[in-house]
């Protein structure tokens, strides 16, 4: 007779003992020096700035008054919706814009065509010069009264007298976005290309063989694969041109007659050039709260994503 | 086994949350209140080394003839001057962000309309023992005064007036200097008729300068501020703007021009007339291919309204103020040689042509036979006044809000009026701030 062995028992999960750590208490080890530093550098900075948006408050001066909600209504019955409209136009133009081009070349350097390779650094050169730097090189162009854009457009016969294009209402928007566009297509493509070099081959060859164009073929297979990514790409830009600054203040100022004041111009003219600190911080409270909106779509996006 | 590591959907949250936190710190961290109200930046008073700062070292006309001071005083005193340098647009906001924080110590060079603000901020020291072994002019001496305290050594003492180029003067065919609006308006008629791009009021049109409006406002009559109420708003500050309006619609004045711009233009033969302090003429005709250009260059009296009205133009002037702390006693000894040293002003004047504040320095042959400084202080300098909003520290953004207003008047749009009254309002209310 024979008798069973008894099953196996799995080993026990490792607990702390004899001075080892757990998992849990590692990772919380490790994570401690960042999060003492976030706790430094940005919660305590912005709690300590939150604060201050319910005082009157002088960037020159010792102390400081309660105001309660005043700076907040200041903006609210104020400038608040002129510039959150100023900011969203920025925005939408700045993202989509870029968007359009990036995907544009992205589709024709997918296509392997000669040179590719040397096209995409070329394209990426604008990327690589700093944002303050692209700003100048395009206040030069847009000039209203020496710049390059007014001589060509002269030369050519299409404009018989320079146009301020920083200097109206409507064309310092373009301007800037123009700007800004040039400087975000090439990141815009380089992430749809990558998301279009994951397309599988096979599934455009099987689409032609059913007789499918290249419009037809864009739309049935290529989109729906890319456009995660692109949805990325659109919500990362779109946040971050929610906050741009550089541009519009090198380029314009928020100006003429703040028609290209956007949230972080209005924020940086009321704290560094009006040294009013209350106010400043109160509207970049308001802000925060819209950016904190898109930030949880972003992250409910990112989320079904992942659950898909 | 367990794996660890991030995701792409991870990397991605942590790519957004990220961002939110770059818009925190950026947002408001930057905003965070700094321990403002010390009274010292601290530091030893004794040091010999301190630290210059100063807009001039950031322009390329000035820039030599600082440093050159600069070394001379480090060579004789065996120390070490940092020179500090922020463009001028930027000057202020950057100095009191320093001055503020604790970073600006030593010598400030000082725009006389920004005394009152950085003198309010306590950190200046009180230079009246020393200020009077100078020899400055009274008007000079005055400009470095706030609440009667001496807070700046005056470097240089002018005023704000108008530029004319005698070519273009002469190519349109005007023979004489208008004197009132009327004949200024006419004579920029003139001017826009020669063509080729010729902008012939290159008028500050930008936030920047606009505070260049101010004495044509007085001109139509306006006083910016009566017994301690704001009057800007008033029918002839109204009168004032609607006739910048008109001048700009009609392209007399162009768009987008500061003080920069209107530099460039007149430097490239393209302006006949613009503002500038005395200090224009060096700084433009520097930068200048025309060589004949600074002899063409005319000061000019402000039009008036009617004849026999005072031309209007805004003092200027720069002066150095010490900071308390590190290097104050030898960046005072500094302040005191650079403004009143006899060869080192005339120097300083043959390179800059801007005339030096002390009356030994005034009186030296090579600035008394100067056709253009003797021209503009008996036809500008003579009637010039400080703006009444220098006394207030909130004067930075009150020329900023009356220039917004007008500027939105000039783009179309506000109207002359609503845009005076709201002007007014901003103003008065910043005074009670």
């Amino acid at each position: 007779m024979s008798t069973a062995a008894p099953p196996q028992k799995a080993p026990p999960p490792r607990e702390r003992s004899g001075g080892r750590l757990s998992d849990g208490a590692f990772a919380l080890l490790l994570t401690a020096p960042g999060l003492a530093l976030f706790a430094a550098i940005i919660f305590y900075p912005l709690l300590s700035a939150l604060f201050t948006g319910f005082f009157r408050q002088d960037l020159r001066l010792p102390g400081r008054e309660f105001v309660g909600l005043d700076n907040f209504t200041h903006w609210l019955d104020g400038d608040f919706l002129a510039i959150l409209e100023q900011t969203l136009i920025f925005t939408v133009g700045a993202t989509l814009v870029p968007f359009v081009i990036g995907f544009a070349l992205a589709l024709a350097l997918n296509t392997g065509l000669k040179g590719s390779g040397f096209l995409r650094g070329l394209f990426l050169f604008p990327w690589v010069i700093p944002g303050v730097v692209v700003s100048f090189l395009w206040m030069w162009i847009f000039n209203a009264n020496y710049g390059v854009l007014n001589g060509v457009l002269m030369e050519a016969g299409i404009i018989d007298e320079s146009v301020a294009w920083l200097g109206r209402p409507g064309t310092a928007m373009l301007a800037v976005i123009v700007t800004k566009a040039w400087a975000s297509f090439p990141w815009m493509m380089v992430m749809l290309l990558a998301g279009l070099q994951t397309v599988p081959k096979e599934l455009h060859e099987a689409a032609s063989m059913d007789g499918a164009g290249s419009v037809r073929r864009f739309f049935a297979v290529t989109w729906p694969q890319v456009r995660g990514v692109a949805s990325i790409v659109l919500l990362l830009e779109f946040i971050w041109n929610f906050q741009h600054f550089d541009t519009i203040y090198v380029l314009t100022g928020g100006g003429p007659a703040g028609t290209t004041e956007t949230f972080a111009t209005a924020v940086y003219q009321t704290a560094f050039k009006g040294f009013d600190i209350g106010r400043a911080t109160a509207l970049g409270g308001l802000w925060m709260l819209l950016l904190l909106l898109l930030v949880a779509v972003y992250l409910r996006i990112t989320e079904r994503k992942g659950d898909a | 086994m367990t794996t660890s590591g991030i995701s792409r959907r991870g990397a991605l949250r942590m790519l957004g949350i990220g961002a939110l936190g770059a818009a925190g710190a950026g947002v408001l961290g930057a905003c965070a209140p700094s321990g403002a109200g010390s009274p010292s930046n601290g530091g030893d008073p004794k040091s010999k080394n301190f630290d210059f700062t100063s807009w001039s070292l950031n322009e390329e006309a000035a820039k030599p003839s600082i440093e050159k001071i600069i070394a001379a005083w480090e060579k004789a005193q065996k120390s070490t001057i940092r020179a500090v340098s922020y463009p001028y647009n930027e000057y202020l906001s950057q100095l009191t962000l320093k001055l503020g924080g604790g970073e600006t110590t030593g010598a400030v060079h000082l725009d006389i309309a920004w005394l009152a603000a950085m003198a309010q901020m306590g950190r200046l020291a009180d230079l009246g023992p020393v200020a009077g072994k100078g020899g400055y002019t009274d008007v000079a001496l005055k400009s470095g005064t706030y609440d009667g305290t001496q807070y700046g050594l005056p470097w240089n003492t002018g005023s704000i007036g108008v530029i004319a180029n005698a070519h273009l003067l002469e190519k349109a065919g005007i023979q004489k200097h208008p004197t009132t609006v009327e004949e200024f308006e006419a004579a920029l008629r003139e001017l826009k008729g020669l063509g080729g791009g010729v902008v012939p009021y290159a008028a500050a049109t930008k936030v920047a300068q606009l505070k260049d409006i101010f004495p044509w406002m007085q001109t139509f009559g306006c006083k910016l501020l009566d017994g301690g109420k704001v009057t800007i708003g008033d029918d002839a500050s109204v009168d004032a703007v609607t006739w910048y309006k008109k001048l700009h619609d009609d392209k007399l004045i162009a768009a987008d021009v500061d003080r920069f711009d209107a530099r460039a233009l007149f430097g490239q033969g393209k302006a006949a007339f613009y503002d500038d302090a005395i200090i224009g003429k060096g700084v433009t005709s520097a930068q200048s291919k025309d060589k004949t250009l600074a002899d063409a260059m005319q000061p000019m009296e402000r039009p008036v309204l009617k004849a026999g009205d005072t031309p209007q133009a805004l003092l200027w002037g720069g002066v150095i103020a010490i900071v308390k702390g590190k290097g104050q006693d030898a960046a005072t000894e500094f302040a005191l040689h650079t403004t009143t040293d006899r060869a080192t002003t005339s120097e300083y004047f043959a390179a800059r042509a801007l005339p030096p504040s002390t009356t030994a320095g005034l009186a030296a042959p090579e600035v008394a036979k100067d056709t253009f400084t003797t021209e503009w202080t008996r036809k500008i300098t003579r009637t010039a006044t400080g703006s009444p909003f220098w006394q207030f520290a909130q004067n930075a953004q009150i020329e900023e809000a009356v220039a917004k207003q007008v500027q939105a008047v000039l783009v179309g749009k506000s109207k002359p009026k609503d845009a005076m009254k709201q002007a007014g309002e901003e103003a008065a209310a910043l005074i009670k701030r």
